[in-house]
């Protein structure tokens, strides 16, 4: 009997739910009018979803600000292109995503002279704090960043549409422009990546499970 | 049990629910009766849990509207009023008032974690049935024989790149990502006592720094310099032979786990 079969077994649920939120359809024909005040009902809502996007895909609260404003400004432009059928928070997020890797290339050059002490940090092993303390320092949170800042802009994006949006490759393709075997690779890469990164973290927790 | 083993490409479309129903049902199957794969599955999942695990910063209450005030002033044909600055202004002494509150909140909140907030304790290593002492090696391998395959990419590409001036610019955005994911393997393969990774690593991080600096537009006499560079230290053979050798070395640890 395997201990982790529901591991072995389930497949992966979609974290997006799929319908569109019931007031999305009524804000948007009305913002599609021209009516302000309903475009901010749909900023107001959707406002911290698309943050969080934002913040994983730039790693900085004040960079993911930038994108969110510029996130729904395109939105704001392109609204009339939005069909109705289809739901409006996938629609803004993808518009979000591509926001942010616009913007990250923009951003100065990577300085590539320096080793970053960050890789260090995050693939540090050591007699470290136990799983459970790192969880409740929120040093999990700031590890796992670290390791999505290691990524590409592409990767980090077909990964964070895929892991935590549940996109399918298919609409991955259609959101980042990629073909099938450019996303499916952008995602696997981005899995190898996280692996090495946070194998750390894992073998800290397997060190205290075995101390126990 | 037969000598077909699913790549971590495979576990994570199986993971991610990506392939179809017989693929599924294969990979299962393999699953059960392979302790190796399964212990690199496990190890996959527990690791995208963590990933699940990460807490980010929330942003704290009255977000909505700072966020809807910068969206606002940015919309375009924003008719400029003294309606807008009627509301802003208040809005705005609200703000900082809610900034600060909500400053102190989650600095409050950042450093004693409880309660509801707290994230869901992980379950990652109640589920390791037996320990693989070769998997974090495993996982450096795999992705070490990706990183090198997109470097003998690059390399090759710089050798054929025509003479005469060129657009250098996916050569030096793959220079750049392959600099970024090349430290953190050297730092993963330096603390499991790989030294000879971590060395090539270096070799190629010097050359790939040097196409990552240059210019969009590199001239004849700079694609010159890196070519003997790539030549003057046997570079390309040297990144093709170490992926080789990975590769092998991925191979003899899968079937000794298999073995075990």
């Amino acid at each position: 009997m395997f201990v982790l079969d529901g591991l072995l077994t389930g497949p992966r649920a979609p974290r997006l739910m799929k319908q569109m939120h019931p007031d999305d359809a009524a804000a948007v024909a009305k913002a599609k009018g021209g009516d302000e005040d309903a475009f901010r009902v749909l900023v107001e809502r959707h406002t911290r979803g698309v943050y969080r996007l934002a913040y994983r895909m730039t790693g900085k609260p004040e960079d993911a600000e930038d994108v969110v404003q510029e996130t729904f400004v395109r939105a704001f432009r392109q609204l009339n292109r939005f069909e109705e059928r289809s739901n409006f928070a996938t629609w803004l997020y993808r518009i979000g995503f591509n926001c942010a890797i616009d913007y990250m290339r923009a951003r100065p050059h990577r300085e590539s002279s320096e080793e970053p002490e960050t890789l260090e940090r995050i693939s540090g092993h050591g007699n470290g704090p136990g799983i459970d303390d790192l969880v409740y320092a929120g040093e999990i949170g700031e590890r796992v960043q670290t390791a999505l800042n290691a990524l590409s802009e592409q990767e980090r994006a077909a990964f964070l549409m895929r892991h935590y949006h549940g996109h399918s490759i298919e609409e991955i393709c259609g959101a980042l422009n990629l073909k099938t075997n450019a996303a499916k690779h952008s995602i696997f890469r981005a899995v190898k990546k996280m692996r090495v990164a946070l194998r750390p973290l894992l073998e800290s927790a397997e060190n205290a499970q075995v101390r126990r | 049990m037969s000598n077909w083993h699913p790549t971590d490409e495979d576990l994570i479309l199986h993971f991610y629910a990506e392939g179809d129903a017989a693929d599924a049902e294969r990979v299962d199957a393999h699953l059960r009766g392979c302790s190796s794969c399964r212990a690199s599955w496990m190890e996959l999942g527990e690791t995208l849990k963590l990933v699940d695990q990460a807490t980010m910063p929330e942003p704290g209450p009255g977000f909505e509207r700072v966020m809807w005030a910068r969206v606002q002033q940015a919309l375009p044909a924003r008719r400029p009023s003294i309606w807008s600055v009627r509301v802003l202004l208040p809005v705005a002494a609200t703000l900082v008032v809610t900034a600060m509150a909500s400053g102190y909140a989650w600095m409050t909140w950042h450093r004693a974690p409880a309660g509801d907030s707290a994230p869901p304790q992980p379950q990652t290593t109640a589920a390791t049935p037996k320990r693989d002492s070769h998997l974090g090696e495993r996982v450096l391998l795999t992705a070490l024989e990706d990183h090198l395959q997109q470097a003998q990419m690059l390399l090759v590409e710089l050798k054929n790149a025509p003479e005469g001036a060129s657009d250098f610019n996916f050569e030096r955005m793959m220079a750049d990502e392959l600099i970024s994911s090349g430290r953190l393997y050297r730092v993963s393969a330096r603390q499991q006592g790989q030294a000879q990774y971590a060395q090539m690593l270096d070799e190629l991080e010097a050359v790939l720094l040097d196409v990552a600096r240059s210019d969009n537009k590199v001239g004849k006499s700079d694609l010159k310099s890196v070519r003997a560079r790539i030549e003057s230290q046997d570079l390309l053979f040297k990144v093709r032979a170490t992926s080789k050798q990975v590769h092998e070395r991925q191979r003899n640890l899968l079937s000794a786990a298999a073995n075990e």
